[in-house]
């Protein structure tokens, strides 16, 4: 079992806003969002909106949700399920631990 | 892999599928000589101008799509993307801060089914996407996300389908304006001496202006065009249209000498400008405490005391085509146009950077109550404008020509004030006016003419 991998530090990441962390950090096959829920929790989804291209860590985080930039899907910061249309299908979601301020990512781990 | 349809003759395959073309043909922008319908030296004017549909979209093509256009202030844009939607003729644009914070204007259709790609009047956002497919552009114009993408052809480049963007935005003091013209005359060129009556209300100091409150737009029945000329040129209407309003203002209820009593210049521009200011050394802005506020010294150091003593407080100006403002009251306000019949004024307040916020707010309520919406001046002008409008549809009366003929001979170019200036009382500016309208009217428009 592993520690899992530092990807940023938790002040990095504005309440209510999210962060995209490079594929090339994460080994992941799509960038990873960690975004940032307005009661300081912090989540990670794969960035690419499921819908169409359009970056998740750019969208708005509140109450539990994002919700895409461009279209205005939503998506559970835990789990990925998706909200509404357009987007049909979930987004991956990734396990996340914050430890002494610094955020670790499990890929594919489930949260 | 083989496929069991087999392609027609012509069919052209699959994996190089045209890009397409289109040509418009001629017939859909047939032009008027409208020659005949102004007469600037002899004063008279054809009601054809504000009425008929097909001089109206001429207008769109020749006069709009031509100008230098005021699209917005400024003070709207702080940090990328910050926004403003307006309108430049009948064109929709969406004036945004991008990532280099610089302003730029774009046409507010997405490429796609023409849907606007901002329905906010203003904000701040980082992306503009179409409601209907989601067709979505970045700051800079760009289509970064087209929903279903796979379904497109190998031919198809999201490089290519880009907002359209308003190749000119140039701002002059605060003002910003833009143009369709892809080599126009410089933004300060084409304003000329303009600049100098302009400076008179833009330039009290280093600091310049800010916006106070927010936009506020009416629709008027009335043309543009009898907006756009009273305010290039006319004080004639004061004393008769806005008696009540004066005699209101007026403590005793008999409105001062010096107020009903006025000589003053007007400057008539050759690129159909013209600002009308009263002339008094003790000209003073009409709110007490703004008034009491204004160092009148320090800005006839700054400006001269030509400025100081005409065009800096009472008065009104126009640049051509639609842009018009009132120095007294901070007043800014844009005629666009909708339709022959109909404009939409859009109008700011402005205030001096430097002003604390009593005065702002005194300049802000003074304004709201003469030349606001509701103003006790305005409700004068707009119905003025949409009487005249109402009756012009009769064929008789749209056949009976108007009179433009004050100030005739009066022209005269002296020391104090930058190029020609007329009397107070005067039809001069509204002659040049229309002159210009005439001029490009009847002048070929960049998207008219054959690439060299």
């Amino acid at each position: 079992m592993s520690n899992g991998i530092r990807v940023a530090a938790l002040d990095e990441i504005p309440e209510g806003e999210g962060i995209s962390i490079d594929r090339t950090v994460t080994g992941t096959d799509d960038d990873i969002a960690l975004l940032r829920d307005d009661d300081g929790s912090v989540w990670a989804l794969n960035n690419t909106c499921t819908h169409a291209e359009a970056s998740l860590a750019e969208g708005w985080v509140e109450d539990g949700y994002v919700e895409c930039p461009l279209h205005s899907s939503k998506f559970c910061l835990k789990t990925g399920t998706v909200q509404g249309l357009p987007a049909t299908r979930d987004a991956v979601a990734h396990r996340i631990e914050v430890r002494e301020g610094d955020v670790y990512l499990f890929p594919h781990e489930r949260p | 892999m083989t496929s069991t349809i087999e392609p027609g003759t012509g069919a052209r395959t699959v994996s190089a599928p045209p890009c397409g073309a289109l040509l418009r043909p001629a017939e859909l922008s047939r032009n008027i000589d409208v020659a005949g319908l102004v007469d600037a030296d002899g004063g008279l004017l054809d009601r054809a101008v504000f009425t008929d549909d097909e001089i109206y979209r001429q207008e769109l093509r020749r006069i709009f799509a031509a100008s230098w256009l005021f699209l917005a202030h400024t003070d709207q844009f702080h940090k990328p993307g910050d926004f403003f939607t307006t309108y430049m003729g009948e064109d929709p644009v969406i004036v945004t801060m991008d990532k280099n914070r610089r302003i730029r204007a774009f046409l507010n259709s997405c490429r796609h089914r023409g849907a606007r790609v901002c329905r906010a009047d203003y904000g701040a956002t980082r992306s503009f996407t179409c409601t209907y497919h989601g067709w979505a552009y970045d700051l800079e114009g760009k289509l970064i996300s087209i929903p279903n993408k796979d379904g497109y052809p190998d031919s198809f480049h999201a490089d290519d389908w880009g907002l359209v963007e308003v190749p000119n935005v140039d701002s002059y003091h605060g003002l910003i304006f833009g143009t369709w013209d892809p080599h126009p005359v410089s933004l300060r060129d084409s304003l000329g001496d303009m600049a100098w009556y302009l400076d008179a209300m833009l330039d009290h100091d280093a600091d310049g202006t800010v916006v106070v409150g927010g936009v506020h737009k009416w629709m008027l029945e009335g043309n543009w065009k009898l907006a756009a000329e009273q305010f290039a040129s006319d004080w004639y209407h004061v004393n008769m249209s806005h008696a009540s309003a004066l005699t209101l203002l007026s403590p005793s209820g008999k409105p001062k000498d010096e107020v009903v009593h006025r000589t003053g210049r007007q400057y008539v521009d050759p690129k159909g400008h013209g600002h009308g200011f009263p002339v008094h050394p003790k000209n003073r802005f009409d709110a007490q405490t703004v008034h009491e506020w204004i160092d009148y010294a320090v800005l006839r150091e700054r400006l001269g005391d030509a400025r100081v003593e005409g065009p800096l407080t009472t008065g009104h100006g126009t640049v051509f085509p639609n842009f018009s403002y009132l120095p007294v009251n901070g007043s800014i306000r844009i005629w666009h146009p909708k339709g022959p019949d109909r404009m939409e004024v859009w109008a700011w307040t402005i205030v001096d950077k430097s002003m604390p916020e009593h005065v702002r707010e005194a300049q802000r309520l003074y304004n709201l109550r003469t030349f606001g919406p509701s103003g006790i001046f305005e409700q004068d002008d707009g119905e003025n404008w949409s009487e005249v409008q109402a009756i012009s549809h009769g064929f008789i009366t749209n056949s009976v020509p108007l009179n433009y003929q004050m100030g005739i001979g009066a022209d005269r170019r002296d020391t104090r004030y930058p190029g020609t200036t007329s009397e107070l009382y005067s039809d001069a500016a509204a002659r040049s006016f229309y002159a210009r309208w005439r001029e490009l009217m009847n002048t070929s428009a960049w998207h008219e003419r054959k690439p060299a």
